[in-house]
Formats: structure tokens, C-alpha cells, sequence
């Protein structure tokens, strides 16, 4: 072995040392990842950050990345709160991913970006005010989410209108994260990204 | 061609750079769309970059439907996913064949944006009186650093280069606003203006060094004209890979420059003063057109081959 190749694989072993480093110390946060991304680090694993999906996306949904993000940086993420997928019926970015890190999906039901989830504590809803808008804006409506009508606790004259996630029939696209009107201390519903 | 070779390669490769550099810029910017990373938010549908004939970065990209996929990324998520992707291998051979046939290192000399920011550089630097002594890397090394990002993407599950890629930075950074690779390219910069000359793409990138590895099937080589020669080594000092790559085809071992290093720029043709430089085709040892065919005619003398 040359010279130059061990210097190389030295070089190799400290980028992957520098690469590991900061992947513990910056945590793995998921992100929400375009519709179709592959499970179980296949994703990263295939992702080569081309950019192309954030190229396909008609809502300028798809972004890439912050360097704050270490590992991750230049990723396609999204923001539901900023701008959600509206999931395409024919799924533009999935079409456009060259190494299938973003996998063929069926329909838009097939979809598995991650789960929204609903802090009872500050949805208005829970609170017994009239919103639903989060039920209103879900595109599976009466099946990821749903009403749950119920008389107010110590209350009888008032109503709960509680919207309800059904946890494995939510795609995760973050509409309704968008429309929540709870702004302090954010939205009452976030999405929990599902494991790419 | 004749005698009087064509002596302006470096207008003809300016061109092209600037062209392949805002090539990739357009398609954003036809649909609206801002570059850095300032994409619309819409409540419709809009138009998008993937619509048209040609988008995506030099990672991947798609022309008139044609999928190109970087042949080193290609290799790292190959490695990463243990999962061949038919799109990935075939992608990535389309742009192999290209190259190769041409010359690996064509894309740093014509094509790579970091390439072209650091001639700027270089030109900056001299006109500001910074001298640098040459790079003492051995040029070699950015092969190794090649299979040690195949390597590291294999241990880390991730392609490795494309986390710190300078020239995603330049490239990635402008059409979608991919920065990863931001403090590197300003390493590159910073060594380039201030620390050896043209050490990142001489020794050490490794889409350079994959690209070198392939570049002795190129078809298109600098061929000498030995006669002519007035051996003033002008050709040495302008050189943008190695200069010792010239070395052979000076001290009349080769016809032709043949080393996988060389990039095709043409600046030793252009500083020729007695043209004795230019571009010809195919593996051949012949001899220029315009001199007498000497090299490939069996030769009658003393020494029988």
C-alpha cells in the first residue's frame, strides 16, 4: 500500500470518526421526510441529497436541510407548520427521487411520514371551544381523525368536540398541523416523524 | 487541424463552465422559483424545476428523461443501502461512459463549479503577489481519499461525501440551498489562496480522484509534436493537474499525454509558443497530422522490433 493510500485511509478514518462524532452529539432528531421515504435508515442510506424531490414538489414543500442538523444537512424535510405535503395524487417528488430513498406508494392512504399527535393541554377543542379545524383540514377525514363528542366534566349543559388521531391511518402530511390556530407555545398538534 | 492548432481552449472552457454553471441555475429560476433555497411556499400547485427537460444538481440530474446520477455518490449509497438500484447503477453508467470516453477528469476541467472558483482563486492570488509553493501531495492520494468515502459510506451507512461535498455546497447550495458542504468549501478557498497551490483538486478531492481513475480510457488526450518543441516548460507552469504528467511527452517517451490526472483544459496548448501542443483523438502514438508520420511506419533501421 502507497503512501498516499494510507495517508487516504487515515483521512477516511478520522472523517468517519468526525461523522459518528457528531452524529451522537447532535442526537439523530427525525425529521418529517417527503411521502415514501424508506424506513429503518435505509433512507439516509440512500438519499444522496440531489435535491430533486425539493425540485418536484408543486407547494414548495420539500426543503433541504440546516447545516444545524449535522448528519442530516441538505436532506429533504418538511415543515408542516411552514408549508405540509399536500400529498399529490401522483407524487411528484417520488417520481423524481433517483435511488428510491423515496419508495413507490400506492395511494395517499399508503403514505407513512409519521403521526400527528394532539396536546390536550392547549388544543381548544380539549378546552371545549368550538375549533376543529384540525378535523377540517385532514384530507382523511373521519378516518385519521375523527370527532369524539362528549359531555363537558363537571359541565352539563357543554359539549367536548375532540378531534382523535387514529394512530396507522394518519400519513403524517401536516395539514393540520399548518391550520392550527394555537400559536403559544406553537400548535396543539404537531407530527411526529416517523423513523427514516 | 494545422500547425497553427487552435490556441484558445480556455475561452472555449470558460464558456462551457459558465454555461454548465448557470444550466443548473435555470430551471428554478424559469418557474420562478429563487435559488438559494428560496422556494415559494404555495397554497396551489405550482409549477416546478422537474417539469422541464433538464433539472436536479450534480448529484443527479434528469435530461429530456435521461437519469444521471453522480458515479461516486452512485458508488457510496451502493455501499451504504447494500441495495443495487437499477436507476442508481444506470444513472451512474451513463455518466461513466461519457466521461470516460471523453476523459474522466474533463468534469473538474469543464464541468466542476469548485474547479472554476479555484483558477479564480488562483488568478486572484497572483495578481495579488501571494506565492505559494506547488502542492508536495502526492496526487495519487485523492483516489485513496476516493475509496476511503466508498469505504466510510459503507461504515456509516450514509454516502459519506456527499455530507461534505464542496462542490455540493457551490453547486447544491445555489439551485436548492444545500449548504452542508459550506465549511469545506471555504477550507478549499482559504488552502487554495493561501496555504498550496490548488492542493484540493490536485491531491485531494475524491470525485477528482474517482474520475482519475478512469481517465486513462479517455479517448481525447494532449498530443505532442516533439519536433516543435522548444522545450521552454511553459506548459509545466500552467498545468492544472499535475505538471509531472507532462514530463513523458517532454523527455519523448509518449506522443500523447496519457496519465488519468490530466483534465483536458488545454492551457498547455494555449502557452505553447511553437504549437507543438494539441488536442488529438483516439490511444494512437501517431504523430500530429502536419509533421511526418513517423512512429506508427515500421522502421528499417539497426534496432528490429
Amino acid at each position: 500500500m502507497g503512501l498516499g493510500s494510507r495517508i487516504a485511509l487515515v483521512c477516511a478514518g478520522a472523517l468517519a470518526l468526525g461523522a459518528v462524532g457528531s452524529k451522537v452529539a447532535l442526537g439523530q432528531e427525525p425529521l418529517l421526510r417527503p411521502p415514501g421515504a424508506q424506513a429503518d435508515g435505509r433512507f439516509s442510506a440512500l438519499c444522496i441529497k440531489c435535491g430533486r424531490c425539493i425540485q418536484a414538489c408543486p407547494y414548495g414543500a420539500i426543503r433541504a436541510a440546516s447545516l444545524a442538523t449535522g448528519v442530516q444537512a441538505d436532506s429533504p424535510w418538511i415543515d408542516p407548520r411552514q408549508n405540509p405535503c399536500h400529498l399529490c395524487a401522483d407524487f411528484p417528488c417520488i417520481a423524481a427521487c433517483p435511488t428510491s430513498a423515496l419508495a413507490p406508494v400506492d395511494a395517499p392512504q399508503e403514505v407513512a411520514m409519521g403521526t400527528a399527535v394532539i396536546d390536550e393541554d392547549t388544543c381548544l377543542s380539549y378546552q371545549a371551544m368550538r375549533c376543529e379545524v384540525s378535523y377540517r383540514a385532514c384530507p382523511l377525514i373521519d378516518e385519521a381523525i375523527t370527532i369524539d363528542y362528549r359531555p363537558r366534566p363537571g359541565d352539563a349543559i357543554h359539549a367536548v368536540f375532540a378531534p382523535v388521531i387514529h394512530e396507522g391511518v394518519c400519513v403524517g402530511c401536516g395539514l393540520c398541523v399548518q391550520r392550527c390556530p394555537v400559536e403559544d407555545p406553537g400548535p396543539a398538534i404537531r407530527v411526529t416523524p416517523a423513523p427514516s | 487541424m494545422t500547425s497553427s492548432s487552435f490556441k484558445h481552449w480556455t475561452v472555449v472552457r470558460r464558456v462551457v463552465q459558465g454555461a454548465v454553471f448557470l444550466l443548473f441555475c435555470l430551471p428554478p429560476l424559469l418557474v420562478g422559483w429563487g435559488l438559494l433555497g428560496m422556494i415559494p411556499a404555495s397554497e396551489d400547485a405550482m409549477a416546478t424545476p422537474a417539469e422541464g427537460v433538464f433539472y436536479g444538481s450534480l448529484s443527479s440530474s434528469s435530461v429530456a428523461g435521461l437519469n444521471l446520477v453522480d458515479p461516486l455518490a452512485a458508488l457510496e449509497t451502493t455501499v451504504a443501502a447494500r441495495t443495487i438500484v437499477p436507476s442508481v447503477v444506470f444513472g451512474a453508467l451513463v455518466v461513466v461512459v461519457v466521461y470516460g470516453l471523453i476523459r474522466g477528469r474533463a468534469f473538474c476541467g469543464w464541468v466542476c463549479p469548485v474547479n472554476l472558483l479555484g483558477e479564480g482563486v488562483d488568478a486572484l492570488r497572483r495578481r495579488a503577489g501571494i506565492t505559494l509553493s506547488e502542492s508536495v501531495v502526492p496526487r495519487r492520494l485523492k483516489m485513496g481519499i476516493a475509496l476511503g468515502m466508498v469505504v466510510g459510506s459503507a461504515l456509516l451507512t450514509l454516502p459519506l461525501f456527499e455530507l461534505i461535498s464542496p462542490i455540493g455546497a457551490l453547486n447544491k447550495g445555489l439551485i436548492f440551498g444545500g449548504f452542508a458542504g459550506v465549511g469545506f468549501l471555504v477550507a478549499v478557498l482559504l488552502v487554495d489562496g493561501f496555504g498550496m497551490r490548488r492542493l484540493w483538486c490536485r491531491s485531494l478531492c475524491p470525485l477528482g480522484g474517482f474520475y482519475e481513475a478512469i481517465g486513462r480510457a479517455g479517448l481525447v488526450s494532449v498530443h505532442i509534436d516533439p519536433q516543435s518543441c522548444i522545450h521552454c516548460d511553459q506548459c509545466k507552469a500552467v498545468c492544472l493537474a499535475d505538471p509531472v504528467i507532462l514530463t513523458p511527452v517532454l523527455e519523448g517517451e509518449t506522443r500523447r499525454v496519457k496519465a488519468g490526472d490530466c483534465m483536458a483544459c488545454g492551457r498547455c496548448i494555449d502557452v505553447c509558443p511553437s504549437g507543438a501542443l494539441r488536442f488529438g483523438l483516439g490511444y494512437g502514438e501517431g504523430a500530429p497530422v502536419d509533421s511526418a508520420p513517423s512512429v506508427e511506419k515500421p522502421c528499417n533501421c539497426t534496432h528490429n522490433s
